[in-house]
């Protein structure tokens, strides 16, 4: 990695970092503030490409025109990518050294191309196991349409 | 293969994935998760509360996405729709390491309007250490 790429990298981390709420401040229940996102082909299949899954549902247009889903759509794990693009630089979701431990996702209908994403987010419940500090998180990703994509939850341990 | 076919104890593997330093910085710039975990050198000598990883760490969530990979290449095909997946991190994956998802059928239930699979899911790095474990769930529609 060059100097300068690695820089951006810090920047984009550590930026904001002492607005960020640490675990003594999260109130479980309060809604997180979370910015709209409108999801891309490219987007899309720069993930796919991430984690090697090449589906023509994801990648080939007239494949997935003729298929039960008339058009493109993302993979249901595309929620990865839609909770950091919907997640504003101080939040603590993006705090560095936030180790995640488990998540568990249903999934509706799925993400397209051109779909403007909306997020409804909130801690559900924070504990102290084990001499760790954990927050649990849960997460609704809507369309324009108002249709539920994926709802998640995630057991992230906060750093100290 | 189809709903009334699939037995309880059927297994469906996915494909091999060998992160590298260059893999999980795509993943970073993939999903924006640009936590300093996967990709900071120096920041990972340090301690994260009671866990000390001693160098960076694939994304939890590329096991995430990989195990989804499989259910959805497995599922397409037969009409199925992945409804459902939950995991655990049980150790992290370092850049060098080769993974591979494995899913098994454990239940099968019809509902009112539906019929769905539930599968145990499971990541084994190459030394057949358990890196991801938990439960997925497929529908089956009329």
């Amino acid at each position: 990695m060059t100097s300068n790429a690695q820089a951006a990298v810090a920047v984009d981390f550590w930026t904001d970092e002492k607005r960020r709420k640490v675990w003594d401040d999260i109130v479980p229940g309060a809604p997180r503030k979370t910015i709209p996102y409108v999801l891309t082909k490219e987007a899309i299949q720069a993930y796919c490409r991430s984690v090697g899954d090449l589906h023509p549902l994801y990648m080939d247009e007239d494949y997935a025109k003729a298929s039960p889903y008339g058009g493109l759509i993302a993979p249901p794990s595309i929620h990865i990518l839609l909770m950091f693009a919907c997640t504003p630089m101080d939040d603590w979701m993006r705090s560095p050294g936030t180790v995640n431990a488990g998540q568990s996702w249903s999934y509706n209908v799925p993400a397209r191309p051109g779909d403007t994403i909306r997020m409804d987010a909130r801690a559900l419940d924070k504990f102290i196991k084990k001499d760790r500090l954990f927050v649990i998180h849960d997460n609704v990703f809507f369309n324009q349409n108002d249709d539920v994509i994926c709802s998640g939850r995630g057991w992230t341990i906060r750093p100290m | 293969m189809s709903f009334d076919t699939i037995a309880i104890g059927h297994t469906v593997t996915g494909t091999p994935f060998s992160p590298t330093r260059e893999t999980i910085r795509e993943f970073c710039d993939a999903s924006l998760d640009y936590n300093p975990l996967h990709w900071d050198d120096d920041y990972m000598k340090g301690h994260f509360g009671k866990t000390q990883f001693g160098g960076i760490i694939m994304h939890g969530m590329t096991n995430f996405g990989l195990i989804t990979r499989m259910l959805t290449d497995w599922l397409y095909p037969l009409g199925g729709v992945h409804r459902r997946l939950e995991t655990r991190w049980k150790a992290p994956v370092k850049p060098g390491d080769t993974i591979v998802p494995h899913a098994t059928v454990t239940a099968k239930k019809e509902t009112g309007k539906s019929r769905w699979a539930v599968l145990a899911v499971e990541v084994k790095n190459q030394h057949g250490v358990v890196v991801a474990q938990g439960e997925a769930m497929a529908e089956f529609p009329h």
